[in-house]
């Protein structure tokens, strides 16, 4: 998973470059942008309006059926709890979308005000920076680790950990993105004009500051399903017995011999998600055209 | 050279410390007294006290924190109370599993980016680049778990031609083919992430080298254009593909405990989900401080070589 965007190519204090004004044509109504909405909206119109299509409740245990095959009645079979797998993984779709949308906007504010704030003062920056080495010294999935043993799993737990491991990612690149913008000739007339530095930050810096910012952000998405799944996997993701892309998995991985097609679900569905959110960065980033 | 390292040492050593100070207290602050918990519900006072002493609870946080960092630079680690054993020896046994599963994915994730990265930079051809965006998309953006899953199914379910979980029961160096068969799917599930990224980054370094003016003299000096990419481009390419490894070693570790939990795989990540699900709290911590430990090392190895493959860097750091 590619996590920071092009932070490594970005020197720490760079020439004044020209601010060019977007040009992006239809971004996102042909090639990957296209497909990336595409495969999103699917998985996005499944959680929302597939629970309704499906008769089974996720929590229902139904008598007589445990680990059925696909049929008419179950699609996709049932689990061992004698549980619909369709509906779980409907339901499923849910939590992740909720994790997805909620925890990463929330991490890259939080991530955001803290990199913009550091960038005023020269000790707050220091202090800042040191906090983001430490923070991003941790590889994201030790960190979720180390995280979740404090919290115990549960839903709340994994929008923690995504919120903690997205706000020195984003903290970082808003830094970067401010410093570069800020020796640009428009900031400096601003200046010169005798603008106050709360000013000109909010009003000619910062907007012109959070085009990396939305291209992570969809990256982060897709970051924050992989954590979902992968803390799923290790048994400090969501609690059982709500259901959840990586919840569904975990459970099927016991019974891949018995019905490989029980794993096939949530495998897809991750996939078309994270495949989703990859596209649209990629587009993103590519009609950023620098 | 080592005047370079003097200079990014302190700052790595830093951020271990803080790091350690971090991990430290993060773990204290878990709710519920440690010793009440390994004594069990039914203990007597005395034995909870004497498994505080044991842990040595019962010392102010600084002297907890100094023992603990004493421990870990002599690799007195305490010992384990639910796994049970030496904390060292148990990282030990895993240590040497999960080397050879990420020196492996390391080494499958190198080849194939320097296969297939001058290829694709390289590609005039439609079809080729159309595949190798799609390869690139699909291995940077698929969760370890997916792929893990999918090699399973279709390996161990459907053709059931490998085995999908476990060590060779003999030892890794007994039987090298028998390893082998154990360790490709683990380890292609772990490399390819790293593959992806890396043939992404070495690509498109290879096609800015292309566009600069030297490989036009090289061009018009009538250097084959496969010599070009492979004897003139790639060397310019190269430090960047490093420091893209380096950067991926995070992915790497926090793809070995996924892999590792997911094929069985006896290794640290596998003692990571094991300390983490029993509460076994002195072992995460160790266990903690090891990766941060190892990915910081990483990092400035990276750094290092990076500065020497490219002399820019270098002497831009002693003037």
């Amino acid at each position: 998973m590619t996590a920071t965007l092009d932070s490594a190519e970005i020197p720490e204090t760079p020439d004044a470059p020209e601010v060019a004004v977007p040009r992006r044509p239809g971004t996102f109504r042909r090639g990957k942008g296209l497909v990336g909405l595409v495969l999103v909206g699917l998985v996005v119109a499944a959680g929302l309006l597939g629970p309704l299509f499906v008769s089974w409740d996720p929590y229902q245990q139904i008598p007589g059926a445990n680990l059925l095959g696909p049929s008419a009645a179950h699609p996709l079979g049932t689990d061992d709890l004698n549980r619909d797998i369709l509906a779980r993984l409907l339901s499923g779709i849910r939590v992740d979308l909720l994790i997805s949308f909620v925890a990463v906007p929330v991490g890259a504010l939080i991530g955001c005000a803290v990199g913009a704030m550091a960038t005023v003062n020269n000790t707050l920056d220091i202090a800042v920076q040191r906090l983001f080495d430490v923070l991003l010294a941790f590889p994201q999935l030790i960190l979720a680790i180390g995280l979740a043993a404090v919290l115990g799993p549960g839903t709340l737990s994994v929008m923690i950990v995504v919120v903690s491991v997205e706000i020195p990612i984003f903290g970082r690149l808003l830094r970067t993105a401010v410093l570069r913008v800020r020796e640009s000739p428009f900031v400096t007339a601003a200046q010169v004009v005798g603008a106050g530095k709360g000013h000109v930050l909010r009003v000619h810096v910062l907007p012109n500051s959070l085009e990396p910012v939305l291209v992570q952000l969809a990256l982060s998405m897709s970051v924050a399903v992989f954590i979902e799944g992968a803390m799923s996997v290790l048994g400090i993701g969501v609690s059982p017995p709500e259901p959840s892309l990586g919840a569904v998995l975990t459970t099927s991985l016991h019974y891949l011999d018995l019905n490989p097609l029980f794993a096939l679900g949530p495998l897809a569905v991750t996939a078309v998600l994270v495949l989703g959110f990859q596209s649209i960065a990629q587009a993103a980033n590519a009609a950023r055209g620098t | 050279m080592s005047r370079y390292l003097l200079r990014r040492a302190p700052s790595a050593l830093l951020v271990l410390f803080l790091a350690s100070v971090l991990i430290f207290l993060v773990i204290r602050a878990i709710p519920g007294d440690a010793a009440a918990v390994l004594a069990g519900p039914d203990a007597p006072p005395e034995v909870v006290a004497a498994i505080r002493h044991d842990l040595g609870l019962d010392r102010s946080l600084v002297g907890q924190y100094l023992h603990w960092l004493g421990g870990l630079l002599t690799g007195e680690l305490g010992r384990s109370y639910l796994i049970g054993g030496d904390i060292a020896e148990l990282v030990g046994d895993g240590l040497g599993n999960t080397v050879v599963l990420t020196l492996a994915a390391l080494v499958i994730a190198v080849l194939v980016a320097l296969l297939l990265g001058p290829l694709w930079a390289a590609t005039r051809s439609r079809w080729v680049d159309r595949a190798l965006t799609a390869f690139h998309t699909a291995a940077v953006a698929l969760p370890t778990f997916v792929t893990g899953v999918v090699l399973i199914i279709v390996f161990g379910v459907v053709f059931r031609v490998l085995p999908t979980g476990g060590v060779p029961p003999d030892g890794m160096f007994d039987r090298l083919d028998i390893t082998a068969q154990y360790l490709v799917l683990p380890a292609v599930c772990l490399g390819l992430p790293v593959a992806g990224v890396l043939t992404g980054f070495l690509a498109e370094t290879l096609r800015g080298e292309l566009r600069q003016d030297y490989v036009t003299t090289v061009r018009a000096a009538g250097v084959r254009r496969r010599d070009i990419v492979l004897g003139h481009a790639l060397r310019g390419a190269l430090p960047v593909a490093v420091t893209t490894l380096g950067l991926q070693a995070g992915a790497l570790l926090g793809g070995a405990v996924l892999v590792e939990s997911i094929f069985a795989w006896p290794g640290l990540g596998l003692l990571v989900e094991q300390g983490i699900t029993r509460r076994d709290y002195p072992l995460v911590q160790v266990l903690l401080m090891l990766s941060v430990a190892v990915f910081v090392l990483v990092q400035l190895f990276t750094d290092v070589v990076h500065a020497w493959l490219d002399p820019r860097i270098r002497l831009g750091a002693t003037s």
